[in-house]
């Protein structure tokens, strides 16, 4: 079988695994801003999110995204996904960019948001360039 | 070619290493497969890319 992905995203525990990692993330981190309730509901919902993809069944969509049913069509189905949430994520940034500056604000940070964006498309180019 | 070897389209994408969608998808012309997969298919029934993948063939 061609691999497309690192074989520790390849077991079907890392999704869950990393699921609950970043609810407990949440919940210190609400824990600090002083809104622990807020954290508990974040661990929760990350948590049930967990437990979907690890008792997922079969589903190809489920095994897919968790890594373990991955093949060479979901690799290129996961980067047709990865690009359009992208797409959709730029032109949200430019439009609440234009709004801001708009409204008279100096447009950060989305700006910035925008700024990150474009130097990391162009070094990709440049790296995957030489990569071949 | 897999059905004139009685294989369930499981079966094949078992041998080959992707899911069962996958060779379904390539059965219905939905999804071109990679060189390698498309090597391995033809190995695998013995056959030339070229007769595996192409009518004109």
């Amino acid at each position: 079988m061609i691999r497309h992905s690192p074989a520790f995203t390849r077991s079907k525990w890392f999704l869950p695994l990393f699921s609950v990692s970043m609810g407990a993330v949440l919940l210190a981190a609400s824990w600090l801003g002083g809104q622990p309730l807020a954290g508990l509901a974040s661990l929760g919902v990350m948590t049930a999110f967990g437990l979907v993809f690890l008792l997922g069944g079969r589903s190809e969509t489920i095994r897919g995204l968790r890594g373990d049913g991955r093949d060479e069509r979901f690799a290129q189905i996961d980067l047709k996904a990865t690009a359009f949430t992208g797409l959709v994520l730029l032109v949200a940034l430019i439009v609440a960019w234009v709004v801001q500056i708009a409204q008279g604000h100096d447009g950060n940070p989305y700006g910035l948001l925008l700024a990150l964006s474009g130097i990391t498309y162009l070094a990709s180019v440049v790296i995957l360039r030489w990569r071949g | 070619m897999r059905l004139d070897r009685s294989l369930a389209q499981g079966q094949l994408a078992q041998a080959m290493g992707v899911s069962r969608q996958t060779i379904n998808s390539i059965e219905n012309d939905r999804y071109t497969p990679s060189l390698p997969l498309a090597m391995a298919l033809a190995r695998y029934f013995g056959v030339t890319v070229e007769e595996m993948f192409d009518d004109q063939a």
